[in-house]
């Protein structure tokens, strides 16, 4: 199976890839990958329960795949043109499963945010302080809740432009977040 | 409502002390009992038909599952009509009696044991608050550090900008609920006086959020016994009576969350709960609300209809939410003072609101003719909306 990867810049939420998911019957027969090492104290305790980025795991693999050209996606309904988020495989609102992949904005601004200065989660309390925010992308139907890098709380303000960089977390494997101010440092 | 339903009343329970609390997640079940059942000398284990547990995480939080079966062996119960446990985070213990009034109202049960615990305080607190992560959506929103701090933060961030709060009238409703929480026997501070100057220059948590505007990570249970209408008189010549209730669900993914400032889940189960029950806003004179954080029962006076939308700060900064305002809003002390053990929460405020209505609730805290009672929480990131009302007669 492929991520659809439409070529060029993501110009908001129009871009078009057109590739239904994938059915997990396809991937019945497979077995689950064995966990080789053991869990180091990066942020992703909370993601790695699985490894939910692996194909053999998940249905929306494309979305991480797609991390890997820079590209932030999501899919929408090809009946209805719903935005999913986070990517499904079903749409929520009329339940078919003919979806499409999309580009979504990189460019967005804060419409609130804070600083978690304790009480962090297992593997993120040598992280602290660290910001977190909700990020408005204009074009897209989405308000999406993001670390926030590049700039400390106190330099922050409402409407503050970010923008969607990846970073490296382990395996090879990439995540995303939003940094305010300078140039994005993707990968 | 569709057909005809039996009337439902609360008739007695029961509250351990709240805590950081020396006592295991089936200690904290037995305590309840014990002070559950003491409340109740005419009910025998025997004639309860029915059993509801309120947890939310026992799986992380005490590496135990099954909880319901767990719990009825250690009150020595059998139950012969409906065994089951509730899960619906800090609402929890709330979705317990819910479910317990719907089972009686139906006919499917006659007498219910709702039982309320939480066990929240681990050797490693990280853990703990890991388990406040997966309450969001945890592989998207929880993974970026999300806990309830922060998102609370945010709503006030969003409240100050839009309608001009203040951290001042923020540590007003602390200050009022810790000063009933200290007359309070069962509330977790206790001889710990908050004056606003104080709290305002405890650390921050998530800012604008201080630690006083924060509730805790807190040991406790609850158990309250729910009667088909008939048979109230058996056991108290005072019960409570349910007379509404409502819930609304409007989102999980915090990218669905709308405005952090209006709470619109919680202005329609409001107006569905006034609706169901033939009264209003001024009809009430107690409620126990979710002050989760400070800036929740601010949000919430608005969305419940005790004050004008983005009139919370100043409802609270003329004193309308305390003794003798318009509403007394978290008579028992609230989350903020009391603490908050998850699935005891709600089955705690029932108890309360039974005193209340009773009139037995203890000097500086009773509320004068209390005739009807609101209950509400909030579950995750305000998301979900739970209400009840309680009247005093039926
Ligand atoms: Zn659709």
């Amino acid at each position: 199976m492929t991520a659809s990867t439409p070529s060029g810049q993501s110009s908001g939420a129009g871009g078009d890839a057109g590739t239904t998911l994938p059915r997990s019957d396809a991937l019945a027969s497979e077995r689950p990958p064995r966990r080789e090492e053991p869990p180091d104290p990066s942020p992703l305790t909370l993601l790695d329960f699985y490894p939910p980025q692996d194909p053999r795991w998940t249905r929306i693999a494309p979305f991480f795949l797609a991390l890997k050209d820079g590209r932030f996606t999501t899919t929408r309904c090809t009946r209805d043109g719903t935005f999913h988020w986070p990517p499904a495989v079903a749409c929520p609102k009329c339940h078919r499963e003919e979806l499409q992949w999309v580009d979504l904005p990189t460019h967005g601004r804060l419409y609130a945010f804070s600083e978690v200065r304790g009480g962090a989660p297992l593997g993120m309390e040598g992280g602290v302080p660290f910001v977190v925010g909700l990020v408005d992308l204009p074009g897209a139907p989405l308000r999406l809740f993001s670390r926030i890098v590049g700039r400390p709380y106190a330099e922050l303000a409402l409407g503050e432009p970010v923008r969607f960089e990846t970073f490296p977390i382990r395996d090879g494997r990439l995540f995303y977040r939003f940094r305010a101010g300078g140039e994005p440092a993707t990968r | 409502m569709n057909g005809p339903l039996r009337r439902v009343a609360l008739v007695g329970g029961g509250i351990t002390p709240f805590g950081v609390r020396a006592a295991t997640f089936p200690e904290l079940i037995q305590e309840a009992g014990a002070r559950g059942f003491g409340s109740l000398p005419n009910l025998a284990p025997e004639d309860v038909d029915s059993l509801f547990v309120g947890a939310a995480q026992p799986e992380r939080l005490a590496f135990q599952s099954h909880v319901a079966p767990l719990a009825a062996e250690l009150l020595g119960l059998t139950p012969t009509r409906v065994i089951q446990r509730t899960e619906l985070a800090c609402a929890s213990g709330q979705s317990a009696l819910r479910s317990a009034y719907a089972a009686i109202a139906s006919g499917l049960s006659d007498l219910a044991v709702v039982l309320g615990v939480e066990k929240m305080n681990l050797p490693d607190m990280a853990e703990a608050n890991t388990s406040m992560a997966d309450v969001l959506d945890r592989p998207w929103d929880g993974v970026h550090g999300a806990t309830a701090p922060p998102f609370f933060a945010m709503v006030a961030q969003r409240h100050m900008h839009e309608y001009g709060t203040t951290e001042e009238q923020l540590a007003l409703v602390s200050e009022k609920n810790h000063r009933f929480a200290n007359r309070n026997p069962t509330a977790q501070f206790q001889g710990k006086v908050f004056t606003r100057e104080k709290l305002r220059g405890l650390p921050v948590v998530a800012p604008p959020l201080r630690l006083g505007d924060c509730s805790s990570m807190t040991d406790g249970a609850a158990l309250a016994v729910l009667v088909e209408g008939s048979r109230a008189r058996e056991f108290t010549d005072t019960p409570a009576w349910l007379v509404g209730s409502a819930q609304c669900s409007t989102f999980h993914n915090l990218a669905h969350a709308g405005s952090l400032s209006s709470w619109e889940g919680l202005r329609k189960a409001g107006q569905e709960l006034y609706r169901s029950s033939g009264l209003g806003p001024k009809d009430v004179q107690v409620a126990e609300l979710h002050d989760c954080f400070t800036i929740s029962e601010i949000v919430e006076y608005e969305e419940l209809g005790f004050c004008p939308k983005g009139e919370g700060g100043r409802f609270v900064e003329e004193g309308q939410s305390d003794l003798g305002g318009r509403v007394t809003v978290n008579p028992r002390g609230g989350l903020l003072g009391c603490g908050h053990p998850l699935g005891a929460t709600g089955v705690a405020q029932a108890v309360e609101i039974l005193g209340q209505l009773q009139g037995t609730a203890p000097s500086g805290r009773q509320v004068p003719g209390a005739a009807v009672a609101l209950q509400h929480n909030l579950s995750g990131s305000a998301n979900v909306h739970s209400l009840l009302l309680w009247r005093r007669e039926n």
